[in-house]
This record gives structure tokens, sequence and C-alpha cells, in this order.
């Protein structure tokens, strides 16, 4: 599982496009544990000055601890890193940040009280004669940051806290540019971004190269690794399995080398029968966004919703699962009027979401995987009062089985499972409390390759029983893999509904861009 | 040296928070038994557990409150307000029943105003309790003029009695702590309790009634505060406006002391009456070893910042 992985056919780190740039950095046996388990396995990593490495791996490949140690956030057990034909090692982050080492990580670190020129100056503020804070300047400072990373349309005076996330993101990346750092580190920088701002992203990181700067990108979307990034590495199982150039491989590729098996989850032609309308909204408004949504579901099927940012998937969503409230027109389950108060009553009808936005919306952190699973289905199998305990333990075991988690054992807690199947946790939570209605808020967000195509099968194998499934997305291969039907939203308002023969990416983004 | 290798093993045992404080009670207790001869007398013992029993009740829903991520600032005022109510109507109609029960509904009612500014006028619990502080209190002093009013019967019995030499209070403090206990780890209620303390927004779209849980642990709070006020005149025969000014800091104390988390979502009921247990041993240190009150009172504040910074240090290593 180890060096002796690594593919032969795959390009040695010295024939790579920028060999002809100077060394940057050059790591050797670079290996650590945790607690007896190895994350990583003598990983061999060259970085050249003017080049830009896409990072592939799933979740728990060891990625982020290996740019830790890169950067200073952990020490290797092993190994040695040279910095330009110098040995280094950073003790803290501080120290990699000053050798000029920039890490900008996947969790926003914006403080939301603050301006965004106040953020982009934290710790170095100007200051005027008087020796108090110089505003305009920096205000004038920050404008041009903003602009280098294709953020010029944020204003520096707002409050940092009312941008959304993708706007969040784009400000520690103006963060990270003013270091002027020589190796720039980016976890999943475009996760949240819209289309533009990936565009206007894309062209620092393109101008940071031609400066002479040496970046790695993570990401889990394999389009933008191809055309972004000179070569591609994959870590697999914390040893590096291959190294390509975009030019000369294929997503498949790629795929087959992060996950280890070469099959990826396609879309299998299915067939709804009958003809029950589960869920039909008309006229469905709300006082802020969406305006005038008329859908109709039928029982069993897999219907994709897919937007831009902004466009009101998750808006949709939360009205149908009784976060909101809708303010005009009629939302009706199985012919049945649904006038929500709060999401309890939503589960109690039959309609279970699961949330986009695992760490903040959902799973309980202190909580065991059992008690996380359990969560929405106590009161259904209650006894009395009580919580039906032995019981809980059974159908949790049933899902682990059904869903495929990996784990100990279902007391240990859920903060200690890997993304992918903490997210099969909150797919049981959901599962469990036996829906006839199933949401799914960007299902697959951040989670690895193997883990998708999983989640996938699972949706499609519980549509096929009989369950009615919501997926919004806004990743359009998402939508094509699994659903039979796309409702395609734009500013708040429908733009049209796709049939699975007239669905193709083209057509998709071409309604989501369409204006009012 | 002795009381920083004390610091490490407290620290060291810092997963296991019931542990922890069962530890120091039992160093308090040790130190006692050598410090004074009085200390093992089984008077001075029951007399150390009926003082820590109204504090251990009263804690019991403060637990909850905490557990769910809220707190309550009130329960020393509504600790003296349902004494007062329950005394005044005592004597006003002759009827021990209605005094009591008016007691006991009026901490149910002071905590759902708590529940209700909470969840549905949205004002953050610290604020809105350190209001009812106030009031409830205020409220206490208009209806007596600041003049205590005696108060006998029942209460009294509960507050002061014994059954086979053991104090009644005491009796009832465990009855409520096996309830309490088994009503947290056991039932639908209990166990939604502790999740949104962990995470609240999760627990909302996973299908928890968030606004009637929060509603339910500060109604809970004050019922038990109300029950404490009842047994704390009793004990005095005395209902005195006054009565558990500063009982607040001794029920956070307690519940903080015995492992539950001020950010929610842990804690357990057995460490909150040990940590109970822990605050009256110390009170009774004071009197035992002769020490002014007044030493008593800075004691008070010290052991509540080294609860509160015992827990951050932990999460400071969890979370950094």
């Amino acid at each position: 599982m180890m060096q002796s992985d690594r593919m032969n056919e795959a390009a040695a780190p010295d024939a790579a496009a920028a060999s002809a740039q100077p060394l940057l950095i050059r790591a050797r046996g670079i290996a650590k544990g945790f607690s007896g388990n190895a994350v990583l396995h003598s990983v061999d990593l060259d970085l050249h000055a003017g080049e830009v490495v896409g990072l592939l791996g799933e979740n728990g490949a060891g990625k982020s601890t290996l740019m830790h140690i890169l950067s200073g956030g952990l020490q290797a057990d092993t190994g040695t890193i040279e910095m330009e034909g110098a040995p280094v090692r950073f003790g803290s982050v501080a120290e990699g940040i000053a050798a000029g080492v920039s890490f900008v990580h996947q969790e926003l670190s914006v403080i939301g009280a603050l301006s965004v020129a106040e953020n982009l100056h934290l710790g170095r503020m100007a200051k005027t004669a008087a020796g108090l804070v110089n505003f305009s300047l920096m205000q004038k400072a920050s404008r041009a940051l903003l602009e280098r990373v294709g953020a010029g349309h944020i204003d520096p005076r707002k409050e940092a806290g009312a941008l959304r996330a993708g706007e969040q993101q784009l400000i520690e990346i103006a963060k990270a540019a003013a270091r002027k750092p020589r190796l720039l580190i980016l976890d999943e920088p475009t996760s949240s971004l819209t289309p533009h701002e990936v565009g206007g992203f894309f062209s620092y990181v393109r101008e940071a190269r031609a400066a002479g700067a040496a970046i790695i990108f993570i990401t889990h979307r394999l389009e933008e690794a191809m055309s972004l990034c000179d070569r591609v590495v994959v870590l697999r199982n914390g040893a590096i399995v291959s190294e390509r150039r975009p030019a000369e491989t294929t997503r498949q590729q790629l795929i087959a080398d992060m996950t280890g098996k070469p099959a990826i989850y396609e879309h299998r032609p299915r067939s709804v029968n009958g003809g029950e309308i589960a869920l039909s909204l008309r006229g469905v408004s709300d006082d802020r966004l969406l305006d005038g949504i008329d859908l109709d579901i039928r029982k069993g099927e897999i219907f994709g919703l897919f937007g831009l940012v902004g466009a009101g998937r998750t808006e949709l969503l939360d009205l149908i699962h009784g976060v909101h409230r809708h303010k005009a027109g009629t939302i009706k389950l199985f012919g049945k009027e649904l006038s929500l108060l709060d999401p309890s009553q939503a589960v109690r009808a039959g309609i279970a979401l699961v949330p986009e936005g695992r760490k903040t919306a959902g799973i309980l952190p202190q909580h065991s995987v059992r008690d996380n699973a359990a969560i929405s289905s106590l009161r259904r199998f209650a006894r009395g009062v009580f919580s039906d305990r032995a019981g809980d333990a059974g159908r949790v075991e049933r899902h682990r089985q059904s869903l495929g988690i990996r784990m100990a054992s279902d007391t240990q807690a859920i903060s200690t499972l890997s993304g992918g199947n903490q997210q099969k946790v909150i797919f049981a939570r959901a599962l469990m409390a036996e829906p006839r209605l199933l949401l799914l808020d960007e299902p697959t967000h951040g989670v690895d390759v193997g883990a998708k195509s999983d989640l996938y099968g699972i949706v499609t194998r519980e549509a096929d029983k009989g369950l009615t499934v919501i997926v919004a997305s806004s990743e359009v291969p998402e939508i094509l893999a699994l659903c039979d039907r796309v409702a395609i939203l734009s500013k708040g308002r429908l733009a049209g509904v796709l049939e699975r023969a007239e669905m193709t990416e083209d057509r998709i983004l071409t309604m989501a861009f369409k204006e009012h | 040296m002795a009381m920083h290798s004390g610091l490490t093993f407290v620290r060291g045992l810092g997963r296991h928070r019931e542990a922890s404080v069962f530890a120091m009670l039992a160093a308090v207790a040790i130190y006692l038994s050598f410090a004074s001869d009085y200390f093992l007398e089984p008077r001075n013992l029951l007399n150390v557990g009926r003082q820590a029993s109204v504090v251990a009740i009263v804690a019991l829903g403060q637990a909850l409150v905490i557990i769910a991520r809220g707190i309550d600032l009130s329960v020393g005022s509504v600790i003296g307000l349902s004494a007062v109510v329950a005394a005044v109507l005592m004597r006003d109609t002759g009827s021990e029943a209605i005094g009591l029960t008016a007691g006991l509904l009026t901490g149910l009612v002071c905590g759902l105003v708590n529940g209700v500014l909470y969840t549905r006028f949205r004002i953050n619990p610290f604020i809105a309790t350190l209001g009812t502080l106030s009031i409830a209190r205020g409220i206490a002093l208009l209806m007596t003029g600041g003049i205590p009013v005696p108060f006998g019967g029942f209460a009294e019995f509960v507050g002061a009695g014994r059954i086979f030499d053991i104090p009644v209070s005491f009796l009832l403090m465990i009855v409520l702590a096996v309830v309490v206990h088994v009503f947290a780890s056991r039932t639908v209620i209990g166990r939604e309790i502790y999740a949104i303390g962990d995470n609240p927004k999760a627990s909302r779209l996973a299908g928890v009634n968030l606004r009637a849980i929060r509603l339910f642990v500060f109604a809970f709070c004050g019922l038990l505060a109300g029950l404490g006020g009842l047994i704390l005149a009793g004990n005095l025969a005395s209902a005195d406006p006054n009565l558990g000014m500063g009982y607040e800091l001794d029920v956070i104390a307690a519940v903080i002391l015995g492992g539950t988390a001020l950010s929610g979502g842990r804690g357990s009921i057995l460490g909150v009456v040990i940590g109970a247990l822990l605050m009256a041993l110390l009170n009774n240190a004071f009197v035992l070893l002769g020490i002014s009150a007044y030493w008593q009172v800075v004691t008070k504040g010290l052991v509540i910042i080294f609860a509160v910074g015992l827990d951050g240090l932990q999460r400071g290593s969890d979370d950094d």
C-alpha cells in the first residue's frame, strides 16, 4: 500500500512541466502517525517555483496532514523538508508564514463583526500620525487586494459577517495573497464560490504562478484540477499513488487513482411507476426570495433542484421542511395541505432533511454515532416517555450495514469518523425516521469520491423502494448522475423543469443563468 | 508543591469529571477529619447533607438548563419569592395546601417567564434571567415590606425534620436526583435536552422542537427553585424576603464543579450532586476551622473560577 503502489507510467516529479523552474520545496520521506495510526507513509514531494500542483484524494487520505506539516501546523515524525536546498523545520504556523508558506484552510476564520478592510489588515493595521487607525488607507489597499483575487465587487467597508460564504472565502484568499507567499496552499477554496468568482480566483492563481509562487490546490472537483493545474498528485491511504499531467490523463483515471477502483457511479435508467403525486407546490412564496413556485413531484421520484448560489434552493427546502413559513401558496404532501410551524412537525409528517453544512447543521459533535443517528426518530419509537435505547442500537446496526458506515462501535463520538462516514450517519438519521419525503441539501458537499458513489447508490435504492427524494445541488454532474427530473431555480423563481431525456449540462446551466 | 501536583492530578482526571470532583470532595473530607475532631460526628455529617440538599435540588434544574446551553441566574430570587408567596398565602388563607401549592406554582411561573423571554422574545437567557432575578426579589420585598413571615407545618418537617435521624430534605434530594438522572438519560425529552445543547441548529433540523424543550428546562428549573425555597424557609421556620440571596452562585458552582460544560451538551446528574456536596463541605470547613465568614465568600468565588477555568483548559486542549 506504500511506495510499491506508485504507478510506473506516471510522470516522475523531475519530468513535470515546471522542471525548468528552480526547485522550491523538496520533501523526502515524510511520515506521520497519530496515537499509533500511521496517516502518512514516507511521502516524497517536489514543488517548483511557478507551478500549480493539484492535490487529490479521498477524505482521510492524508491531504490535510501533509499540508499541515508543510505549513508548520504539525511536525513530521520522520523525513526532511528542504526549501531552496536548505533544510527547514517550522515549529509553528507563524514560522511557516515568516518563511513564505501560507495555508488557506477550508474552514473560514473571517471575523464577522469587523469590516472587510479590518479583516484584511488584522494584526498590521495602518495608523495615522495621531496613532489612530487609518481607515482610508486600509480601504484603498483592500480594494486593490480584493481586485487581485477576483473579488473587486466586495465593498471593503462592509461588515465581513454579512458576506456570503463564498465572499468570505475570497477574503481568506486575499489575506493570504497580501503576504505574497512563496508557497500558497489552498484547501478546497472553490467549494462555495459562484462560477464567476471561480473565474476571478483562477486568474489570481495564474498571476501568482507567473510571479514565481508554488501553489498547492486541494479540490474534490476534478474539472477544476484538470483546467488549473500543471501537475496533479493523488494521495491514497497516506501515500502518493500517482503524479500526472492533466493533458495526459482523464477524469476516470484520476478517480481510479483516488479510490483504487475503476468504476464510478453512472445514472441508471429507472422508471417511476404510478402517477401518485407525493409533493405538490402551488404559488409558493416567501417574503424574501422565492416567488410563485409551482412543482409536482411523483412518489418514488428522485427530483433535482438546481440553481446557482443564491437562487433559492436551500430556502425552498426550508419552506417544505417548516424551518420558515411560506407566506403565500399551498404545499401539499400526498394531497394533504401542510402548514408547518417547525421542523419537528415536518419530521412527524414524514419529511426528513439531510441539511447542507455537515458541521454546522448536521452532526451533534459531542454525541455518539448511535445518538446522532437516533435523534430524529426518538419520538417515533418511544415507549411512553422513555426512549427505546435497545431498539436504537438494533436500528443503527441495520443502517450501518445497509449504508456501509465504517466505524469501530456505535458508541464512539461521531466527530472521530471521516466526513463521508459522518454524512452516512446523517443519512441514517433521516432514514430511521421512516420518511415519506427525503430532502437532501448538497448531500455530497465535501465528501470524497468513494463515499459520494455510495451515497448515490443509497439514494437510488431508497427511491426504488418508493421513497420520494428531492436533491438540491450546485453540482451539475451530481444532478446528472442521480435525478429523474430537475427543476432549475434562478433568483428565487422557477426557470423550468427538465425531463431526464432533456437533461444536459449545457441546458441546465443556461436555464440557471436566465435573468428575470 | 502539593497544590501543584493536586492540580495536575485533577486535570489528568479531566475526562471523567465526576471522578475529579469526587477526588476533591474526598481530599477536603480527609483533611477535615484530621483538622477537626468534630467533623466525623454523625450530627455534623448529616448537617452537611442537609445544607447540600437545597443547593443540590435547585442545581438539578440548573444542570438541565446549562446542558441545554442556557443559564438561569434568577434561581436565588425565585427561592425567596416562592417562600414568601407560600408563607403569605398560608397566613392569609390558613390553608397549608394552598400555600405550598402557590409556592411551587410561583417557581414554575417564574421559570416559564424566563423560558418565554428566551424562546419568544429571543432575549439572551443571561440577560433575561438577570432581569427576573431583580424583579422576583423586588416582588418578595414588596409583598412583605421587607419583614420575614413565619412559616411552618409540613414545610418545616421537610426542611428541618428527620426520618431515622436522616434529614428529610437530604432524602428528598436523593429521590429527586435519581428521578432526574433517569429522566435525563432515559426519556426522549432528556436526550433531546443534551442534543440541543450540543448543536441547536442541527437538532432543530433533525426534528427536535427547540422552543418547547428550552421552555421546558427553564420551567422545570423554576419549579425546583420554588421547592428549594419552601425547604429553606421550612428549615428556618420563616420566609425572609432576602432568602436565597446569592444562591445562584452556589447552584451554578455545583453544576459546573460536577462536570457540566457551560458550552452545553455535556454533564451528569451524579456529578451535580457531588458538586453540591463539595460546596456544602467547604461551607462546613470554614465553620469547623473557625475561619471568618468573609473568607468563605472569597473562597466561593475562587471555587467557581477554578471550576470554570478547568472547563476552559480542557476545551482549550480540544479545540485549539
